[in-house]
């Protein structure tokens, strides 16, 4: 009596697999012909379901952000649903892991902070770090600009008021490992003066630190600190990016101000490295479609990111660059031995 | 204050739409929050992706009413099933699931959705008069001042088990330790991760008090190999009496305060409210020993404060831009999705957004009364259900829920673990609420006491100089030396008077209360249905 019921069962799951299989290679080649940039190669069925898009921080934030709003503009070029899935910790470590032992498919991408790569390693030991030899960049997406700030009370205008306060200097950073605690500490000793780093958990509680005159300055992302430069609680002293922001074009680089300290976050996507080519740039091309639509463009301009859409190549050098540039400075700086 | 603004606010939320998400947003929110591990923070980020598509004002109404009432459904599973989703429920589990033991999980459902609804409504009447004003005041809030409240926090804490003072002292001890585990915020090293990658953060919340609370609590009823949970022969009488409410009536209104004040600090918001609430009920109690053993103040202050103090925690968020915690930090998402930066202009620029937000607070909180009157019935059958039955469903969805907390495996076997820590600690007598509180609280004020010394470069008395800080102090020295001191020679007067001998932790009051009343449940030695000599 009882082998009846699991033959039917077999039975059943055998003509839905086919079922299901047909139905699979009906749906891709309908994606193949229908998607204009996809599916330039014969052979590679891809993508052959959800594709999912990995963020290495919790929700609310704006690498999540910036992930949900390309998901969401990613869908009609692909013609699949993309699902953002937010895996948090050690600075996006944990969820880099996951996506590098995944299926080398394209169905598991990540959304990566650059500073994982190029920051991270000076900091945390070694086991959490990633190099550029493990991943496959997709493309380039965008660049965040940290911005030192000042509360108004404090009366300084400049970075040199800061260096002739005569005092020992208090900074807020956003944790150990960020472009904010790297780039105000890169500038403290090149200015030569005494300043002690107080770091919070993220770059929120930095600026209520600084909002509270808890401490001196705060370097942090710039559309953490906008809201009360607009309001004129905050004085931004400098951009510590290579040009100066675009949304900020009256504040001088730290460069212009005659000190060589360039940080910024860039952010990018990866993919497993055995990736096939023709699924990366199945991939690459569904992006620029995705960036060039009003919506994505919109959601930049709102979340303060400046535009960075480098091919994989070009990411890959920028991000070496900065790797190199930043450990060099340290290393200079005495900050890493 | 401009009154047409906030009169156009009512305008905003009454629109037909508006309602209608306000609506949506509480009963997802109750819905979602009875499921054990799914909170506030977990069911808006779960939902976030649907506000893309609705207008702002909208979306907010109902991320708002997601948060209070799911933080009404962690309520519900505090008290039936002895599992806070939440670290704001944890304490409501003491005396909320005693109550439920003796058969009154209905009135303590009653009364925290009472308790809720007052303060929140409490919360909002304040948010509405003195936001701007008081933001400005949280902001002088800095590292010294958070050192000392949570040091504050963990001295409360230890006075809260009902074992020895003792084991409670081992317990948060304990707490403080596991605080410890994770990356340094200061130098980036690990403490205690044993190179595992998953640890480099620390342990999160949830696997520790799910583990503890949920599991902790089902492996010890296999163990008692008891088939039968202490269902309550009768579960009537939702609606609390008149003398229920009026013994519960004090700590709506210190709750309320309470929560107000505390929730718009950045940091340990509607935690360290419940905590305090509870904390403060059980001071001005006549009859303190029967916190723990289902005390209605041990369930209305907490509850009242925890709700006024999610609300209050909207104030820091709209007026200046700062995301108290986890939830508002979503919320600032959802808010910079819809293309509004929140932020000190927020009330000048969007004032539909602002007051039709805030006043949305009030019918939310109005039809999360109406809806958990009836509803709580229907949560109370869970109660029925045979425990061969429920056990497993509850562990499935305690692991299912943790796991979308992070989205990690790890944390699933976590939760595990602390299960089975939680088992072996109450079968041994400790509590496991100093320990997670003091786990919450640990690694708060750890970072506060650095960050602190490194802005004084040092000098510990930047402690006692800064007003505030200087203020928490003087209330620690007057809880720990002062109070004791007196209590005991006041004790020792009674004694003469009396002729009696008290234990410690009894109240001379309550002993002659008892004594009167030697018949009834609140009699200070009370035998449960599971055996234990309370």
């Amino acid at each position: 009596m009882r082998s009846r019921p699991i033959k039917t069962i077999r039975r059943t799951a055998l003509t839905l697999s086919a079922l299901a299989t047909i139905g699979l290679i009906a749906g891709c080649s309908g994606v193949q012909n229908g998607a204009s940039g996809g599916g330039s190669s014969e052979g590679v069925d891809f993508p052959t379901g959800p594709v999912e898009l990995q963020v290495g921080a919790s929700a609310g934030g704006s690498t999540d952000l910036l992930a949900r709003a390309l998901a969401k503009d990613l869908e009609t070029p692909l013609g699949e649903t993309v699902t953002v899935f937010n895996q948090p910790g050690a600075n996006g470590a944990v969820a880099a892991g996951d996506v590098l032992n995944s299926p080398a498919d394209g169905q598991t991408m990540m959304l990566v902070s650059g500073s994982l790569i190029t920051i991270t390693p000076l900091f945390v030991e070694e086991a959490e770090a990633i190099s550029l030899d493990d991943i496959q960049i997709v493309t380039g997406v965008g660049r965040e600009d940290y911005v030192l700030v000042t509360n108004k009370a404090s009366g300084f205008e400049t970075i040199d008021d800061v260096a002739d306060a005569g005092r020992m200097i208090n900074y807020a950073t956003a944790g150990v490992g960020t472009g904010g605690q790297l780039s105000q500490n890169l500038l403290f000793d090149d200015l030569g003066i005494e300043a002690t780093d107080v770091p919070f958990d993220g770059g929120a509680p930095a600026v209520t630190a600084l909002l509270g005159n808890q401490v001196d300055v705060a370097s942090v992302q710039v559309l953490e600190a906008m809201p009360h430069i607009e309001s004129g609680d905050f004085v931004p002293l400098a951009i510590f990016g290579e040009e100066r922001s675009e949304f900020l074009p009256d504040v001088p680089t730290a460069v212009e101000s005659g000190h060589d300290v360039v940080v910024t976050q860039t952010r990018f996507v990866m993919v497993p490295k055995e990736t096939p080519e023709e699924i990366v740039d199945t991939l690459a091309d569904a992006f620029s479609e995705a960036f060039d639509s009003g919506d994505y463009q919109d959601f930049l301009a709102q979340s303060f990111i400046t535009a960075d859409e480098t091919d994989a190549e070009e990411t890959a050098e920028n991000l070496q660059e900065a790797k190199d540039s930043y450990e060099e400075a340290a290393r200079a700086a005495g900050i890493v031995e | 204050m401009d009154f047409t603004n906030i009169i156009n606010g009512f305008g905003v939320v009454l629109e037909p739409m508006n309602l209608l998400y306000c609506l949506i947003g509480v009963l997802i929110g109750m819905l979602i929050g009875v499921l054990p591990g799914l909170g506030p923070v977990a069911t808006i980020s779960i939902l976030l992706p649907i506000t893309y598509s609705i207008e702002p004002v909208a979306a907010i109404i109902m991320l708002a009413g997601i948060f209070y009432g799911a933080q009404y459904g962690g309520t519900i599973t505090s008290v039936l099933l002895k599992l806070p989703g939440e670290a704001s429920s944890v304490v409501t589990v003491f005396d909320g699931h005693a109550l439920a033991r003796k058969g009154k999980a209905g009135t303590a459902l009653g009364i925290a959705a009472i308790g809720s609804f007052f303060g929140g409504t409490i919360s909002i009447i304040g948010l509405t008069l003195v936001a701007p004003l008081v933001a400005s005041v949280a902001l002088s809030f800095g590292p010294p001042e958070y050192a000392m409240l949570a040091l504050l926090g963990i001295l409360l804490v230890s006075t809260i088990g009902n074992g020895g003072g003792l084991k409670s002292v081992i317990a948060a001890g304990v707490g403080l330790l596991l605080a410890t585990v994770g990356r340094d915020t200061f130098t980036g090293g690990e403490r205690f991760t044993f190179g595992s990658l998953a640890l480099a953060d620390g342990i999160d919340f949830v696997p520790i008090a799910m583990g503890l609370f949920g599991l902790g609590e089902i492996f010890y009823n296999l163990d008692a190999r008891r088939n039968k949970l202490d269902t309550p022969a009768t579960i009537a009488n939702i609606w609390p009496s008149r003398a229920e409410l009026k013994e519960s009536s004090g700590a709506f209104g210190r709750g309320s305060v309470i929560g107000f004040f505390l929730g718009i600090l950045p940091g340990g918001g509607a935690t360290l409210a419940s905590l305090v609430a509870y904390a403060a009920e059980k001071r001005v109690s006549r009859t303190p020993e029967r916190f723990g053993r289902g005390a209605l103040q041990g369930v209305a202050g907490p509850e009242t404060a925890n709700n006024a103090a999610a609300t209050s925690s909207f104030i820091p968020l709209l007026t200046l831009g700062i995301p108290a915690n986890a939830t508002m930090a979503i919320i600032f998402g959802a808010l910079l999705l819809q293309g509004i930066v929140p932020g000190p202009t927020l009330i000048v620029d969007h004032p539909d957004l602002f007051w039709g937000v805030v006043n949305s607070m009030y019918i939310g909180n109005i039809l999360l009364l109406i809806l958990s009157i009836p509803l709580v019935g229907v949560f109370v059958k869970i109660l029925r259900i045979r425990p061969a039955i429920l056990a497993p469903i509850t562990v499935l969805i305690t692991l299912l829920g943790v796991y979308t907390v992070r989205n990690s495996i790890f944390d699933m076997v976590l939760v595990i673990v602390f299960g089975l820590v939680g088992y072996l600690m109450k079968k041994f007598g400790f509590e496991p609420g100093p320990l997670v509180l003091a786990f919450v609280l640990g690694s708060l004020m750890e970072t506060a006491v650095r960050q602190s010394l490194r802005i004084f470069g040092g000098d510990v008395s930047g402690f006692v100089m800064r007003p505030i800080s200087g203020t928490i102090i003087g209330v620690v020295v007057l809880l720990v030396v002062l109070i004791p001191i007196a209590k005991v020679m006041l004790r020792k007067r009674a004694e003469k008077k009396f002729g009696v001998h008290l234990k410690p932790g009894e109240s001379v009051l309550g002993v002659a209360l008892a004594k009167e009343a030697a018949v009834d449940d609140t009699a200070p030695v009370v035998t449960t249905a599971d055996g234990e000599k309370r």
